[in-house]
């Protein structure tokens, strides 16, 4: 295969080729390579097929703004990654690699008829496709735009990698490594300041890779460089991140760096990170991120071998390939003249320069005589020929705006250059203000909202000199904005280039340029004449422009486009370029990872799992767990063979008959001591506590100012001035955060504090008509009788040994304990009386039972049974109410005309007729199961369980004016049939409370 | 008494070759959340039996026992698990109006020490470790778990977490201790 | 994330450690019952929204513990200053004077 590397050129290492595999064929590179660099070596311009009309696509640039070169990548183990820029792709030994959007293959793509079809697609074709008829739209307009929509495949196995982020401050944070940001790093770090110099590309050095004939005061660049970068290595203060792409910048110098750990190994270490994700804080930031080049607009512009001049500059000094044999360089701005001379000095056959502008320097011009190039002053491009390859290039020349004759010249590489934009996008991220300049045809940063600078070509200031001096003006500044002192050093730099150009629209041409394939966004396949179309079709801000058409909305945001876009736009419209308006370029700066943004937050810490203390007896004990909260809770406990309906009916048996344990420790608990307490508890909870004395419970009510229900528990007094609060699972942290905000901003004149106790104490639940024979023998300091230690008492003692908080309570409606026990004796307290209740047939169970349980007995759940739109009323808990409190939170608004209306929904039971069924939790009710659709719907199902106890199914629900209706009928349609119910009161279970007593 | 547990009992992870991090559950420890009018902080001391901090952030180390000003009016205390029921005692014996409650099963002590005490930390806590003092601590984020940082020493700090998240906060350190022994 | 100022603690902390807690300086009447239907729903309910100029409340949550004011532009996400729950709401004078001397003084990017 001929090999277009140029023996002993550029910055790879030739003595170590690198094997890899693109669409299946195996090349060899160089170490150092990216993939773009490597097939280029091997004349592999044709990299893939573009999204919407399928056509042949090339490399055209050699950095992270890549519009076409997007390829799939696979690292094995179900490490597949879709759209992959080639151009900033490292190849390594075994990478495998594949072009996109083609089949069967790259070279023979079924797809490609859209590119004949192109009249279709215009812009808004999807709106103006897809309209009608109706009934196209699910069997043929959407399996349609599925099809065709998305960039790449996406990775089917769960990504097993994995991937870290760190926090980081710093004094000054610089971006970009190239002669402006090396610059401002040397000034800052020499200062004493922290600095962090992050940069996207392999190693740093920026435009300055590319640019091995420049002499720094003195040094050829490449020795400059490798100093530079060794004298800044050698700052201790100073931290160098290559691989490093800052994605978005954010409030107050909040920086999101993504850093790229392994991707570029053959041989990844054992569990090393992929991906770290910084979060920089810096006191300034000095963003010197270059520029970046515009492609010119011309009918067939996107062929494989048409490149951006700056890109094949780049491929030939600092990777040592030449782009092609036989090149024309098309232009509008100096600097593609310098990568023409390169390619010529290097044996490149320059078959043409063609400078859109009517003149250009003499210095220019002699060079390229010198070197026996054609040049083509005032000439314009308007096509190319070849299918899968550039072959050669239609000019004509223009003369007082008018297009002369057209010359055909052969070539197998076309490059171009539109002139330069400033990379300005971090600096978008924070909302500064852009400023157009006229002369440079550019948008410029102007007010900035952050401390933050701009330095060298990110700011319009082209060229190496003006790089390094205006980065390290910059460097210096930061620094001392950041207390330290520096001055700027000064820079000689020999060699430069000139660095003039125009900016141009889409170039004219001698044919109808309504039929033109010209490109301005090449990984959307948007044309200039699809954004003129959308200004004839009356659109105007370019903001809609960009929507309709799609133009700089691809995954590469525009970046090789936007700035051509809006010169269509503006030219269209008839309207200057800053009348018409930039988008917004918003974060990340290039395509980044999930991996990278969850950081350690996958498989086991994908989110916290909180666990009680008893729950490794749980597990050891085969519990099935659900997920509450953050926790996780035994659901039920599954014996050999059973389902979990057998499961569930077996534990509710047990504790309805002798005895069942339950871990209820994850429910909040809230420690609320001093002197006004009661008072304190008086304003929060709808019930009255002045009068609870010591030892005793109460169920309390809690509403928000709205006065629908928020939570509810059982709340013990241990003492005159200290209440034991508890609060529903879910609904710990809420209920103290909501009492902090009443204590500390309404009441702070109350002597009373709030301490959360939630995790230390375990609670194990007993009920069951045994409960109070298990404990007896193992509690001491209590009195466990009937009399001393009745329904609602709570009492301190110890129990196994251990100090205790018994509370006599039950949400079973069995006789009932509930022991809090320091949480580190936890499991070995539920051990113990496990063991013992082995007596009275003691069977654990889980929430599930605990559900039925309660519901049996028509005990509310909050966040169930109610949804933040129940009053205690519509709960049917107006006896919680302390009637003659002139004042609750929550109770001014239960006076409201609403909250007083009839026909307000309220929580009734309800018995399915066939007492086998059991309803849907969330199921629709209705009064007329024969109304038409949509039918009115009056309520729906809260809470539904087979009961073990009753023999049939139950069910709580919310219906409007539920109250009234006992003993009538409604129905619960379902998509097969409809079941008919009747309304009933909520307690199904021993409604005479004879057994909490038992 | 019965077996006390917790979800770290015991626990450590080792530190690489070069001991840059080592990282174990602390010893079993007597804590107390104590709130009270910082007007009356110095009979609070008298009956810690150590003097409090008066700053949020400040910590007191005396005689074994430790106080942390977290917020303007709360301090947490620590001593060893025997001394618990003494500080008790002596508190209800003080006259000013205040809140002492026993959270010393509530949480788990995690100790972080070594060079790369402070690189450990910032893998998931949001703030400028090392631009915090030593002898301070705060109540802050790791991650997505409340907890105490107390830097103890400049490459010695104890986290403090509720019983529930430790697992979730051991989890991660073990994965950036992971990470910093590859060096990468 | 941003950084708030808490001024109990003093400090500016992380965005994490805070929660949000929606406007500030609506008062809870003292006794609820004497306010009238719309009054209460007033109170309730309706609340300033505006753009740029918002007294809010944000609560130390993961710190101190406090719940403190802070006054921020809903436009550019920027805090003029935070102040402690129960001060009186700052005068334009007061903010302006705290803004100027915050550290966020925004720059002009060119030279």
């Amino acid at each position: 295969m001929t090999t277009f590397r140029i023996a002993g050129k550029g910055r790879v290492d030739h003595s170590r080729s690198v094997h890899f595999a693109f669409d299946g064929a195996q090349y060899a590179g160089c170490e150092g390579d990216t993939l773009a660099s490597a097939l280029l070596a091997n004349g592999v311009h044709l990299v893939g097929r573009s999204f919407k009309y399928h056509r042949p696509r090339g490399i055209l640039t050699a950095g992270s703004e890549e519009p076409n070169a997007l390829v799939g990548t696979d690292r094995g183990n179900g490490r597949f990654e879709p759209n992959t820029r080639a151009t900033v792709l490292e190849v390594y030994d075994g990478l495998k690699a594949e072009s996109q959007n083609r089949w069967p293959s790259l070279t023979r793509d079924i797809g490609a008829v859209n590119d004949a079809l192109y009249m279709l697609f215009s812009a808004g074709f999807y709106y103006k496709t897809f309209m009608w008829p109706k009934s196209f739209w699910d069997k043929v307009y959407e399996p349609f735009i599925r099809s065709a929509a998305g960039l790449g495949k996406a990775p089917s196995a769960p990504d097993p990698d994995t991937y870290a982020s760190r926090f980081t401050h710093c004094d000054v944070l610089v971006v970009g490594g190239g002669a402006a940001g090396l610059a401002a790093a040397l000034e800052a770090g020499r200062s004493g300041a922290s600095v962090i110099l992050c940069d996207e590309q392999t190693e740093l050095g920026g435009s300055l890779l590319s640019e091995p004939g420049a002499e720094i005061n003195g040094q050829l660049a490449w020795d400059w460089l490798e100093d530079a970068t060794a004298a800044l290595a050698a700052l201790p203060n100073v931290t160098l991140l290559p691989r490093t792409t800052a994605i978005g910048y954010y409030h107050q110098n909040f920086v999101g760096l993504c850093q790229r750990l392994t991707d570029h190994l053959s041989v990844v270490p054992e569990g090393a990170p992929r991906e770290r994700l910084w979060k920089v804080r810096a006191k300034q930031v000095v963003l010197a991120q270059g520029a970046i080049e515009k492609p010119l607009v011309f009918a067939g512009n996107d062929r494989p071998g048409v490149m951006l001049a700056g890109a094949a500059r780049t491929y030939l000094n600092r990777y040592g390939v030449k782009v092609g044999n036989r090149v024309v360089v098309v232009t509008a701005h100096d600097s593609a003249w310098h990568a023409a001379f390169d390619l010529a000095k290097a044996g490149v056959e320059v078959a043409a320069i063609v400078d859109i502008r009517g003149t250009v320097s003499t210095q220019l011009a002699a060079t390229a005589d010198a070197l026996r190039i054609r040049t083509l002053i005032g000439w314009t491009v308007t096509g190319t020929r070849g299918r899968l390859r550039v072959s050669s290039v239609r000019v004509n020349p223009v003369t007082g705006g008018t297009v002369g004759r057209a010359q055909t010249i052969a070539c197998d590489a076309l490059l171009m250059s539109g002139g330069w934009t400033p990379s300005v996008h971090l600096f978008s991220h924070t909302k500064g203000a852009l400023t157009w300049n006229e002369d440079g045809q550019m948008f410029l940063p102007g007010r900035g909202m952050e401390e933050c600078r701009l330095a060298g070509a990110g700011k319009g200031r082209f060229g190496l000199k003006a790089a390094f001096e205006d980065g390290a003006a910059a460097g210096s500044a930061a620094a001392a904005d950041a207390g330290f002192t520096a001055e700027p050093a000064a820079y000689h730099v020999e060699g430069e280039l000139p660095f003039t150009g125009v900016s141009s629209r889409d170039l004219p041409t001698d044919r109808d340029p309504g039929h033109a394939k010209a490109f301005v966004d090449f990984q959307n396949d948007v044309m200039a004449k699809d954004i003129r179309l959308a200004v004839r079709e009356g659109f105007k801000s370019i903001e809609h422009i960009k929507r309709y058409t799609t133009n700089g909305m691809a995954t590469d945001q525009g970046k090789t486009s936007n700035i051509n876009g809006l010169a269509v736009a503006s030219d269209a419209l008839k309207r200057p370029i800053p009348a018409v308006g930039l988008t917004t370029f918003r974060p990340p700066y290039t395509p980044t990872t999930f991996g990278a943004f969850a950081g350690y937050n996958k498989g086991e810490l994908f989110e916290v799992t909180r666990k009680t203390p008893i729950d490794g007896w749980a597990e050891e004990n085969g519990a099935v767990f659900e997920p509450v909260s953050l926790w996780r809770r035994a659901w039920y406990f599954p014996q050999v063979g059973e389902d979990m309906h057998q499961a569930v009916a077996r534990e509710c048996k047990a504790v309805r008959s002798s005895l069942g344990m339950f871990d209820a420790s994850t429910l909040g608990k809230i420690e609320i001591v001093g002197p006004d307490a009661a008072e304190f508890m008086n304003r929060m909870y709808t019930n009255a506590w002045t009068k609870l004395a010591p030892g005793r419970c109460r169920y309390g009510l809690l509403l928000g100012e709205d006065g629908f229900i928020r939570d509810d528990g059982v709340i013990g007094r241990l003492a005159q001035d200290r209440f034991h609060v508890t609060t529903t699972t879910g609904g710990a942290a809420r209920v103290l955060s909501m009492m902090e905000d009443y204590l500390q901003t309404e009441w702070p004149d109350l002597k009373v504090w709030l301490t959360s106790t939630t995790e230390q104490w375990a609670v194990i639940a007993l009920n069951g008509p045994n409960a109070r024979k298990l404990i007896e023998p193992f509690v001491e300091g209590i009195d466990l009788s009937e009399g001393a230690f009745p329904h609602m008492a709570v009492a301190t003692g110890t129990i196994c040994g251990v100090p205790t908080r018994l509370f006599r309570v039950s949400f079973t409606g069995e006789l009932g304990f509930e022991i809090n026990v320091p949480a580190r004796y936890g499991r070995a307290v539920w051990e113990t009386l496990f063991e013992a209740g082995q007596l009275y047939g003691i069977t654990p169970y889980g929430t599930e039972t605990m559900h039925v349980l309660r519901a049996e007995k028509g005990y509310i759940i909050v966040g169930q049974d109610t949804d933040g739109t129940l009053t205690p009323d519509d709960a049917g808990l107006s006896w919680a109410i302390g009637k003659t409190k002139p004042d609750f939170v929550g109770k001014r608004s239960l006076a409201r005309p609403d909250m007083l209306a009839a026909d307000r929904k309220q929580l009734v039971g309800l018995l399915t007729d066939d007492p086998k069924t059991v309803l849907e939790e969330g199921a629709q009710i209705v009064l007329d199961p024969k109304q038409p659709v949509p039918m009115e719907m009056v309520g729906h199902v809260t809470s539904s369980y087979w009961s073990a106890e009753l023999g049939r199914s139950i069910a709580l629900a919310v219906i409007r004016g539920g109250r009234s209706l006992q003993g009538q009928t409604v129905h619960v349609p379902m998509p097969d049939t409809v079941h008919a119910a009747t309304i009933t009161g909520m307690v199904f279970v021993d409604p005479e409370n004879k057994r909490l007593s038992a | 008494m019965l077996l006390a547990n917790h979800p770290l009992l015991g626990k450590t992870i080792p530190g690489d070759t070069a001991s840059r991090l080592n990282i174990r559950a602390a010893d079993d420890t007597a804590r107390f959340s104590l709130r009270i009018d910082p007007a009356a902080v110095q009979s609070a001391g008298t009956a810690f039996g150590a003097p409090l901090p008066t700053r949020i952030g400040g910590m007191v180390e005396a005689g074994g026992r430790t106080a942390l000003q977290l917020g303007p009016d709360e301090w947490m205390l620590m001593a060893p698990v025997a001394e618990g029921d003494g500080i008790v005692d002596a508190f209800s014996a003080l006259g000013e109006t205040h809140s002492l409650v026993d959270v010393g099963h509530r949480e788990v002590g995690i100790l972080v020490e070594g060079e790369a005490a402070s690189l450990a930390l910032r893998s998931a806590i949001a703030f400028d470790i090392d631009a915090m003092p030593v002898g301070t601590g705060c109540r802050t984020i790791f991650d997505k778990a409340q907890i105490v940082l107390i830097r103890e020493d400049k490459t010695r700090f104890r986290i403090e977490v509720w019983r529930s998240f430790a697992d979730h906060v051991w989890g991660l350190l073990q994965a950036v201790s992971r990470e910093i022994a590859l060096g990468i | 994330m941003l950084l708030i100022r808490c001024p109990y603690c003093e400090a500016e902390r992380p965005e994490v450690e805070f929660t949000y807690a929606g406007e500030a300086h609506i008062a809870r009447p003292t006794n609820p019952s004497v306010l009238s239907d719309d009054e209460w729903r007033d109170f309730l309910f309706i609340r300033s929204n505006p753009r740029g100029r918002h007294f809010e409340r944000w609560r130390h949550m993961h710190g101190c513990g406090r719940f403190f004011n802070a006054v921020r532009d809903t436009v550019t996400d920027k805090f003029a200053m935070t102040y402690r729950a129960g001060a009186p709401r700052p005068s334009d004078e007061e903010i302006a004077l705290a803004a100027t001397s915050a550290a966020t003084r925004a720059k002009d990017a060119r030279p």
